[in-house]
């Protein structure tokens, strides 16, 4: 009598293949005999099936204990435990990828043969890679090893009842079946030690019900990971994006303020000037709109409490040339290092760009000298009115132990439009600069802005404010490529603004009425390097026209004033200057970037900061490289109710008009209702876990266990591997590896 | 006839639909199907039957798979079913109407251990709780005798000198989900075998009150007239088990099955499919020239004394091994027996508790009480073999 065992896992057709195996010696008429063993086991759980082949008729029905042959279905099954009882000159089918050497340490002496089941079978369409169905593949092998012929296989299989790819597949197999005797001597196998005690219904343990540890039924196990959520890949300041929304979200706005402080001093400026790319990434984009942040960073920097500030421990002192987001940046992560840091700056007054630069109804005054403040406050030196050039420059690497310079960008890009309109030409930067200082006034007249940034939209709507009869912006794409905030638009076109789309300019003259600007009509064409579309000018006749004006502001965009710099220096963000001059020159900001945006100058502001640290102390306090993105495919956004943004309150247009107080007034607390934290609370937390417990709570074996901390402990014992706490993590934190 | 590979369910299945679509001619077929593990399959196979006449009811109980099949065969229909294990102990109430209203039923019985604590292995402690239920009781040792029995438990039950219920029992799992190979009859042989099935009380279109209220001395006279049933039992048998062969070519075991006897010193006594694996060590120790025998327990009621006296032979050590309990006193086979050997001091009887919950029996168990019963000089209570000391 020939006697086989098969290991499988439920639902692998463990059986079947012992009923096919049977089949192919009952066509031999053979006597043969064929069954698994049944219990409370379920799919995945570890099984066996037994085969009994005689010339004799067979009369035991006791389980197979020392088999001639064993067969193994599932990779993670391949262990001492199925060799248990297995005759010295019997074979070994494994299905693995690997060849039989590959077993030589785990079976030495035995006679093993390995065929890669798994990927015959799911090459032909059996199943899927995490629940292939490898019975008919695994008899193709065994009849080979078994000395059988395909007719066999194929006999076999028709009298089950199997045709079309399980027949491939098991031909396959049959040809791809690779056998060994593998060196050594065979060992015993121990056999299972009896158990240390038999239960009682009587045990007061619950009757003392024999322990079954179901976790053995598992092919893969639940793990945890922390991504980086998209907000936070997508912040230029390096801000903990969710960190602070959700802390806002459990109503924390001190710890709110205390997570950005860790990495930008000026949340109250980007709570109102940053173009936001952090709500350009938002994972809640894909279920309703992107959660409200930059709203929610101003109201933390307005409503939270401003921690104390430190001084300064250190003996090097640092000079920090401008004192825009990139200066300010700087110094504040200096001296929060405990650097004695002077900041050298050409104007009257701190803020560079932010005080000169951006409208007060954009970002009040206040505003800026609140966060201004909080900074200088942490020992650091102001010098204003100084004006730093190369040799200032040179000698300040004597006086200082590294020098960061960040003065933004000086100079305004140009455009000829023809002799003698010079008058009536002017730079959007400094045009808003004198609106600043109230040295404008356009009452009556008909202005006309070309660019399509921020400063073309500061400049049209200060000049709405300051009297202009009327304002058209002139950009020659399309809004679509326009840099501006799309807020700003909107609240531009609110004001009266008119933007003419695909429109260039060509050159002024003077007719009878005044003052003339020709435009030419454009069209999009191939992308450009940016990735944006290129204007095209449209070659017709009707393809020009005349706009009448009294002034034209130019926002066409800015660069460096890189002569402060010895000739030939690399200007580049986190690289040093080193050699030319006494101490380390940093660059960064705009200077170095021309990234834009206030953001962008403040995380460049943080990482000089980091790079200086790291030059005069060899201390690295860069953060480690984040993990993966969890993009909108992790996320199972069906948890989350639709809720709309909370906008927080904006003034009538009308009610703007003339006016520079400030036009968004953010998210305001409502007895019973505060909208920061509304706003906060529909937050996903993409990659994070936020202790939401859904994980636990969809877990149908209880094996799941709170350990504080946004800690979750898995009990393997009895994790059958099913998955849900997965399918469930509405946050891509929990995943199925596979064992 | 076919030679067919399948589990021991598979083919129940088969023989009741086969015995059913026999009765076509006649009142048609009838089943309360109800699903239990291990016998579910059967009732699977039943379903998708397309009888010519009759149908299969699906219930919401084994007690009302009863209910339908006491009617049907009120009816007049060959009427049939399975359960097991505590399917069987819901379905008590109507196992013995069945008997008492003297409907021919066959009820298929996958033996299966009766919880708690839960267990779905085999033990025959679940028929074995319906040895007072005046049902004829078959024990099948393999699949071609659980085919077989089928077909002759119809045969006996429906005959007029007996009208009882009769229930074949097969090992839970070693038969019901195991693949073997069997003689399978074809529905022509069947339909020869198989005559109209004929229940003479049955319900004729006029209102009867059937199972109304007796008094003492009827309800004594009902069961003595099933007590006669019952002893015309192995006659019944006998003439069946002719008619089989005449027509299958084959001749099953009848009430049991003596192997070895005729000069035996010591036998051992066993039913269902520890009987096999008894049979291959008796074979054994013979060839080795030891004076060992077998009998294999199958029909259990009516208990077969006469044909068990005399197939004890010259033995003086009987062992029985009982894959069942009946806490206070013993193994159930064993207490059969020992009122059968009522008389006969010269026979040292001793009961063996094994596979107890569908512990496996192995040929090594077998052997360990052969020798444990040869060296034994007297009786002692029953030896519990599974139970650690």
């Amino acid at each position: 009598m020939t006697e086989m065992t098969v290991h499988g896992r439920g639902g692998q057709g463990g059986v079947t293949l012992a009923k096919l195996i049977a089949s192919a010696y009952f066509l031999r008429n053979k006597y043969v005999q064929a069954f698994g063993v049944y219990a409370a086991e379920r799919s995945g759980a570890p099984v066996q099936a037994f085969i009994r082949i005689d010339d004799e008729e067979i009369t035991n029905h006791n389980q197979v204990r020392e088999p001639d042959h064993v067969i193994v279905l599932d990779r993670t099954l391949i262990g001492p435990r199925v060799v248990l009882g297995l005759r010295p000159d019997g074979w070994l089918v494994l299905n693995s990828p690997d060849p039989p050497e590959k077993f030589a340490e785990l079976f030495p002496g035995r006679n093993v043969a390995t065929v890669d089941a798994t990927g015959i079978a799911v090459g032909n369409g059996l199943g899927t890679r995490t629940v292939p169905i490898v019975n008919t593949t695994m008899l193709g092998a065994t009849a080979k090893v078994l000395g059988l012929e395909l007719a066999d296989v194929e006999g076999a299989m028709r009298l089950v009842g199997f045709g079309g790819p399980n027949v491939t597949s098991a031909r396959q197999a049959f040809e791809a079946v690779a056998t060994r005797k593998l060196p050594g001597k065979v060992e015993r196998a121990t056999p299972r030690a009896p158990a240390a005690r038999t239960a009682s219904i009587l045990d007061e343990d619950l009757g003392g019900m024999p322990t079954i540890r179901t976790g053995n039924w598992a092919t893969r196990h639940p793990a945890r990971h922390q991504l980086t959520p998209p907000c936070n890949d997508g912040c230029p300041a390096g801000n903990d994006v969710r960190g602070f929304v959700q802390a806002v979200g459990r109503k924390e706005l001190d710890e709110a303020l205390q997570i950005i402080l860790r990495t930008s001093p000026l949340p109250g400026v980007c709570g109102r000037v940053c173009p936001a790319p952090c709500m350009e990434a938002c994972n809640r984009r894909e279920h309703d709109e992107a959660v409200n942040v930059r709203e929610i960073e101003r109201y933390v920097a307005d409503h939270a409490r401003w921690p104390a500030v430190t001084k300064p421990t250190r003996a090097e002192r640092i000079a920090v040339v401008g004192s825009g987001p990139a200066g300010l940046s700087a110094v504040y992560h200096l001296a929060r290092l405990g650097y004695r840091v002077t900041l050298f700056e050409l104007g009257k007054e701190l803020g560079g760009v932010l005080r000169t630069g951006i409208p007060s109804y954009r970002l009040p005054r206040d505003v800026l000298d609140r966060e201004i403040s909080f900074i200088v406050r942490h020992g650091v030196e102001v010098r204003c009115g100084q004006t730093v050039d190369r040799q200032r420059l040179l000698d300040m690497t004597h006086e200082f132990a590294a020098v960061f310079v960040a003065t933004g960008l000086q100079e305004s890009r140009a455009l000829k439009l023809g002799q003698g309109y010079s008058d009536m030409v002017s730079q959007g930067i400094d045009f808003l600069d004198r609106v600043r200082r109230g040295e404008e006034n356009l009452t009556g007249q008909r202005v006309v802005v070309i660019g399509g940034g921020n400063t073309a939209m500061d400049a049209a709507r200060s000049a709405r404010r300051i009297g202009a009869r009327s304002v058209q912006i002139l950009y020659r794409r399309t809004r679509h490529e326009m840099p501006a905030i799309a807020e700003e638009i909107d609240e531009a076109l609110e004001e009266g603004i008119e933007l003419h789309e695909l429109v260039a300019p060509l050159r002024m003259h003077e007719d009878a009425l005044g003052p003339v600007l020709t435009c030419q009509r454009m069209r999009l064409g191939e992308p450009d390097a940016s990735g944006r579309r290129s204007p095209v000018p449209i070659e017709s006749e009707d393809a020009q026209f005349e706009v009448h004006c009294d002034r034209v502001i130019l926002a066409l965009g800015q660069t460096p004033d890189l002569s402060v710099f010895p000739e030939g220096s690399d200007v580049r963000e986190g690289h040093a200057l080193l050699g030319l001059t006494a101490a380390p020159v940093f660059a960064g900001g705009d200077f170095a970037t021309n990234e834009g945006t206030v953001t962008a100058a403040i995380g460049s502001g943080r990482r000089a900061a980091l790079h200086i640290h790291r030059t005069l102390t060899g201390e690295d306090l860069f953060p480690p490289a984040p993990p993966e993105v969890a993009g909108p495919e992790r996320i199972t956004t069906h948890v989350f109710a639709h809720a709309p943004r909370e906008r927080g309150v904006i003034v009538p247009a009308a009610m703007r008009q003339n006016s520079f107080t400030e036009v968004r007034l953010g998210l305001i607390d409502e007895p019973g209702h505060s909208a920061a934290v509304v706003e906060a609370a529909r937050c996903f937390s993409c990659g994070v876990c936020n202790e939401c417990d859904r994980c636990l709570s969809y877990c149908p074996e209880g094996v799941m266990r709170f350990k504080g901390e946004g800690n979750y402990e898995f009990d393997y014992d009895y994790c059958k591997g099913c998955g849900l706490c997965a399918t469930q993590c509405p946050r891509g934190v929990v995943y199925m590896a596979e064992l | 006839m076919a030679r067919v590979l399948d589990t021991g369910n598979h083919f129940a299945g088969d023989v009741l639909a086969l015995a059913g679509e026999a009765n076509r001619g006649a009142r048609g077929a009838i089943c309360g199907a109800y699903p239990i593990t291990p016998q579910t399959e059967i009732v699977e196979i039943l379903r998708d039957f397309q009888f010519t006449k009759g149908r299969v009811v699906p219930v919401e109980s084994e007690h009302s798979a009863m209910a339908v099949c006491i009617g049907g065969s009120l009816a007049g229909a060959r009427s049939f079913t399975a359960s097991s294990s505590n399917g069987l102990a819901y379905m008590v109430e109507n196992i013995f109407a069945a008997a008492y209203y003297r409907l021919p039923i066959v009820l298929i019985g996958v033996n299966r251990t009766l919880g708690p604590p839960w267990n779905i292995w085999t033990d025959q402690g679940d028929t074995l709780m319906l040895r007072d239920a005046a049902w004829l009781q078959f024990y099948t040792e393999s699949h071609q005798e659980l085919v077989d029995t089928i077909l002759v438990a119809f045969r006996v039950a429906e005959d007029r000198r007996v009208l009882l219920p009769a229930l074949v029992a097969e090992d839970g799992f070693v038969v019901s989900h195991t693949q073997m190979v069997v003689d399978l009859p074809e529905q022509e042989q069947v339909d020869r075998y198989l005559p109209p099935c004929n229940v003479p009380h049955r319900l004729r279109g006029k209102g009867v009150t059937v199972g109304g209220m007796t008094f003492p001395h009827e309800t004594e006279k009902h069961r003595w007239e099933i007590q006669q049933a019952m002893e015309r039992v192995p006659e019944v048998l006998a003439e069946a088990l002719d008619e089989f062969e005449k027509v299958f070519g084959r001749r099953p075991h009848g009430a049991l099955s003596a192997e070895h006897t005729e000069d035996a010193e010591v036998i051992l006594v066993a039913c269902n499919t520890m009987a096999r694996t008894l049979r291959r060590a008796v074979q054994r120790r013979r060839a080795e020239g030891q004076k060992v025998g077998m009998i294999k327990a199958k029909l259990f009621r009516p208990f077969p004394r006469k044909e068990f006296l005399r197939a004890i032979g010259p033995a003086k050590r009987v062992g029985v091994l009982d894959r069942n309990h009946s806490p206070g006193s013993g193994g159930i086979f064993w207490n059969e027996i020992a009122a059968t050997l009522q008389g006969r001091s010269d026979v040292l009887l001793q009961d063996y508790l094994v596979g107890l919950g569908g512990g496996d029996v192995t040929p090594e168990l077998i052997d360990e009480i052969f020798d444990d019963l040869a060296a034994r000089n007297q009786a002692a209570d029953p030896v519990w073999k599974e139970v650690p000391a």
